[in-house]
């Protein structure tokens, strides 16, 4: 037990630093991004890298949480922009997740019925 | 979880039920916006990749990327959206595919006037739907690939079909459910056909933001070329042939901007950037001292002074 904790810290230490490097590669020191003029003037000004490496922390975390192959979480990660990075910190759980996903029971399996017939839903042929 | 057919005929049961729905379902007013009110169009040569259980994203993210010419299988496109916990693909991981393969994704205007148009240009329409109601969700990402005005038709492929036909009605519907959300893969070089200037700008801003310089700098000139002279693209053009090492290029873009823009003191910084790596320290440190002089802003005085500190180190380093 106590092996395992001990590697889990590790691991989690040894992501954090390689996000970190990852970030690195994206601005060199200094330069303004684009999406300054882009953003609410004071926003943007109050969004620091380090509140960009803890969304890229938790948005890893997170990606991973959810079944992410661990090769793939780094690449998932830079592709996505500074403003969806902080969109997503700590919200990953409650996206919309498009997959067909539904779980009908009873009377809502009636209602939804109905809703399809009159052209509301189009929920039966769908998956 | 089951599938059911419709085994009998509904209309029977029509006049019963109307009383019941009316209260959700206003038709949204975008059915009259059609340009052709009895044509028709569809993008037949779209390919298709029926979905596995769940994976609807990556299948019509697949779709629409492989009909705008990028090769990439459904397989690479799985492993980079679908999120196995939330059975399903989130939005911006679909966005963030697009720009992986070097593409860029612009979310189109919520009406169908603006899927029309983007048809016409070729290109199919990636939608969110939600196919159930909002208290029961079911998430379906499809690809509208034609309407058929004249019979009140939309023609999608989605999930296992190839040609699913959707009365416009019901589809505009489901849209709704899904915040009207449908977006078009264009390559750097294609304008969208109906171009919201701040929306398509944002979209080029990510492809800088995640590495994709080359791309974003093609965008950018796109851009320009449908909006002459304006400075947000200059900057953005200027900051990604920064990006790509062309500090030349990139210091001819910054003054552009500054002619049209004296006072435009982020360009000024990167200017100033640009200079130092062409080793010119005087001559960036000057345009940081005009910068420091404009700046009113406390942030932004910062971030100036931080850059005068690192062209002062590289000039007393002389690298």
């Amino acid at each position: 037990m106590g092996f395992e904790k001990a590697r889990g810290a590790l691991t989690r230490l040894i992501s954090v630093s390689i996000i970190c490097m990852g970030f690195a590669q994206v601005a060199p020191a200094g330069m303004i991004g684009t999406g300054y003029l882009l953003e609410d003037e004071s926003r943007a000004a109050s969004i620091s890298r380090m509140d960009i490496l803890l969304a890229r922390a938790d948005v890893a975390r997170q990606l991973e949480a959810f079944g992410v192959d661990r090769a793939m979480v780094m690449e998932r990660l830079d592709a996505l922009s500074t403003a969806e990075l902080l969109e997503l910190e700590g919200k990953l759980d409650s996206q919309v997740a498009g997959g067909d996903i539904i779980a009908l029971i009873g009377a809502v399996f009636v209602v939804l019925l109905i809703l399809e017939l009159v052209g509301v839903t189009d929920i039966f042929k769908s998956f | 979880m089951f599938r059911a057919q419709r085994v009998f005929d509904g209309s029977r049961l029509l006049p019963a039920l109307l009383v019941l729905v009316t209260g959700c379902a206003s038709i949204p007013p975008s059915v009259s916006e059609l340009p052709a009110p009895g044509g028709s169009i569809e993008l037949e040569d779209t390919p298709f990749y029926p979905q596995e259980r769940y994976q609807c994203g990556p299948a019509a993210l697949t779709t629409v990327l492989v009909k705008s010419g990028a090769t990439v299988s459904l397989d690479e496109i799985v492993d980079k959206v679908y999120l196995p916990g939330r059975q399903g693909s989130l939005q911006f991981e679909l966005l963030a595919a697009v720009r992986t393969e070097g593409r860029l994704p612009y979310q189109v205007d919520g009406t169908l006037d603006a899927i029309w148009r983007e048809l016409e240009a070729g290109r199919p329409v990636l939608v969110l739907q939600n196919l159930g109601v909002a208290a029961i969700p079911s998430w379906h990402y499809a690809v509208v690939i034609g309407i058929d005005a004249g019979r009140g038709e939309i023609v999608l492929r989605s999930g296992t079909d190839r040609r699913r036909v959707t009365r416009i009605r019901t589809f505009l519907h489901t849209w709704r459910r899904g915040d009207y959300w449908g977006i078009v893969v264009l390559e750097p070089d294609e304008l969208p056909a109906t171009a919201d200037r701040s929306r398509y700008f944002e979209a080029i801003a990510a492809l800088e933001q995640t590495g994709r310089a080359e791309e974003a700098a093609v965008a950018w000139r796109t851009a320009l070329g449908n909006w002459p002279g304006d400075t947000v693209a200059l900057f953005g053009l200027a900051n990604a042939l920064f990006a790509l090492r062309d500090y030349r290029a990139a210091e001819e873009a910054y003054r552009d901007l500054l002619e049209r823009d004296g006072g435009a003191v982020v360009a000024r910084n990167n200017l100033a950037l640009a200079l130092a790596e062409q080793g010119r320290y005087d001559a960036a440190l000057q345009e940081i001292g005009v910068a420091l002089s404009q700046s009113r802003d406390a942030a932004l005085e910062r971030e100036l002074r931080d850059t005068e500190a690192t062209i002062q180190r590289r000039k007393a380093g002389g690298q």
